[in-house]
């Protein structure tokens, strides 16, 4: 029910995504590279989050666990700060840029708040009838190991093409009334 | 007594929005959520800005403008989303409500400071 | 003398005679002349009477011109009439459809203003949400607290293992229910890991089910918002 190349639009978009809101600076690199979706569970957590509209449902699954490597990129030296809030804003503004780029092609669009869950749960995705299931090994900087699993289940057939590359980094911008 | 106020269900973002305004000499406070907002509004009255994210728990956001600007009757105070809402429908529901203007995350304080120090009068 | 008078006589008769064919020549071409001019008077007349004639049936013609004009006149001036009356209908029909879709455009926004109330229920939801989330955690908790527990029962039937071989003979029939035991033991800790499982599961649905209803429900009060503001516009252009 999702056609090829709008499987490969939501790769795409979801490449961009990481890219641009995963790493905490631009300086950092980031690595994105395909992996198949029933590897055994590697990480301890997930943050999970979802889109919803009216033709589909796209669900965002960021592996992550807790490790000195990540607590020292994310924290940096506010070591007041819990690791998992700063990953779920993180997570938050990856799937919010997935959610901007969709609305080019989808107008009606929501996104939810995000949820920690232990890791255990992603190979139950599956069980969701997903029409398009894929995962993304993530290395930033030199230490830092993530996994991005992407799940659409859609009820009416899904056919596009986005384009990521055109697309401006409005961001940040005070829009006034 | 705080001219600002921050509300955001998430802790980095309050730490990083605040933090980035105290840093350049604004009085600010902070709420989790809507519920929270409301409150705190209705007890500073000395609040000339708001700045607020939309999804959060026990009250969304826009939930809480339609609130101030209703229940609360106060038309005066200058309200700016911060969110990663960015559709032109929603938009149109913060501009409806009474919100002055819309920020798409990740908060970039440099550019907004002295629109935000005007906003606080 | 005679001569005289016979040449007198002859003039004067010549001269009547001449008199006599000049008067008839003056009477002829008088008469002629007359007759010329009655001719011409009759002749005058006759044109004048043919121009009358002329003019009178062209007066009538243009009467008759006039006539059906006017007959014409009539029937546009009553198709008129009819078209105006017409239109004086429709636009009291238009009258009527405006202020009645007035009253539709007042009736939208209102129902649009009601529907938003919807955000109510979805912080219903969300807080029942919630209570199944804090419940499934505590099925968690439960779950591993029965995992240790088994745990320290396989421990404790090895012990008592243990404590029987040192036994002897006599302890044979304790170490039988010790490895009963920890049989027992071994398919809890099975059916408490398996019972884990369908926990994540359950955590899985249930957290993406209420992450579509959260973001579902943003999406229909962010559609709710365009549809309320096109009914404003729409009751504005009504004004």
């Amino acid at each position: 029910m999702i056609s090829a190349r709008a499987k490969e639009s939501v790769e795409r978009i979801l490449r961009k995504a990481v890219q641009t809101r995963l790493p905490i600076s631009s300086e950092s690199d980031c690595v994105i590279s395909a992996m198949a979706t029933d590897t055994p569970v590697r990480h301890t957590h997930v943050v999970v989050l979802t889109i919803s509209s009216m033709a589909f449902r796209l669900l965002l699954v960021l592996h992550f666990s807790e490790s000195d490597a990540m607590r020292a990129y994310y924290l940096g030296e506010r070591t007041d700060r819990a690791l998992q809030e700063v990953f779920l804003e993180v997570s938050n503004l990856c799937c919010g840029a997935i959610n901007q780029a969709l609305q080019a092609d989808f107008p009606d669009l929501g996104m939810s708040t995000p949820y920690v869950l232990d890791a255990r749960c992603v190979p139950h995705l599956s069980e969701l009838d997903p029409d398009y299931l894929a995962s993304f090994e993530i290395r930033i900087g030199e230490s830092v190991d993530l996994i991005a699993t992407v799940c659409v289940c859609a009820d009416a057939p899904i056919d596009f093409v986005a384009d990521v590359d055109s697309a401006e980094e409005s961001s940040g911008e005070l829009e006034l009334f | 007594m705080a001219k600002i106020l921050v509300v955001d269900d998430s802790s980095t973002v309050r730490d990083e929005v605040a933090g980035f305004l105290q840093k350049n000499g604004l009085d600010v406070d902070t709420a989790v959520d809507g519920r929270d907002g409301l409150s705190k509004l209705k007890a500073s009255p000395g609040i000339k800005l708001v700045i607020s994210d939309v999804n959060m728990p026990n009250m969304d956001g826009l939930t809480m403008v339609e609130k101030i600007r209703g229940e609360l009757a106060n038309t005066a105070v200058n309200i700016i989303m911060l969110t990663t809402e960015s559709s032109p429908a929603m938009k149109e529901r913060g501009k409806a409500a009474g919100v002055k203007g819309w920020i798409v995350k990740p908060f970039k304080g440099e550019a907004v400071l002295e629109t935000f120090r005007k906003l606080a009068g | 003398m005679e001569i005289h008078f016979i040449i007198a006589a002859t003039s004067s008769a010549v001269t009547a005679l001449i008199a006599w064919a000049l008067h008839r020549w003056h009477r002829a071409s008088t008469a002629s002349r007359q007759g010329i001019a009655t001719q011409a008077g009759e002749t005058a007349l006759n044109q004048a009477q043919a121009r009358y004639d002329a003019m009178s049936s062209a007066h009538a013609q243009q009467v008759q011109a006039l006539e059906s004009q006017l007959v014409e006149l009539r029937e546009d001036l009553l198709n008129r009439t009819e078209l105006a009356d017409r239109i004086r209908q429709e636009l009291d029909d238009a009258t009527r459809k405006h202020a009645a879709w007035e009253q539709q455009a007042s009736r939208i926004i209102n129902e649009a203003v009601r529907l938003k109330g919807l955000a109510a229920t979805f912080e219903r939801w969300h807080e029942q949400m919630t209570s199944l989330m804090t419940q499934n955690q505590d099925m968690h908790e439960k779950n591993q607290e029965l995992s240790s527990i088994v745990r320290h029962v396989v421990i404790v039937s090895l012990n008592a293992s243990i404590e029987a071989a040192r036994a002897g003979t006599a302890g044979r029939g304790f170490a039988v229910v010790a490895s009963e035991v920890r049989a027992l033991a071994a398919r809890s800790e099975e059916l408490s890991r398996s019972y884990r499982d369908s926990l994540h599961r359950n955590d899985l649905t249930t957290t993406a089910t209420f992450q579509d209803i959260q973001a579902g429900g943003k999406m229909i009060a962010a559609s709710l918002s365009s549809v309320e503001a096109l009914a404003y516009q729409f009751h504005n252009t009504l004004h």
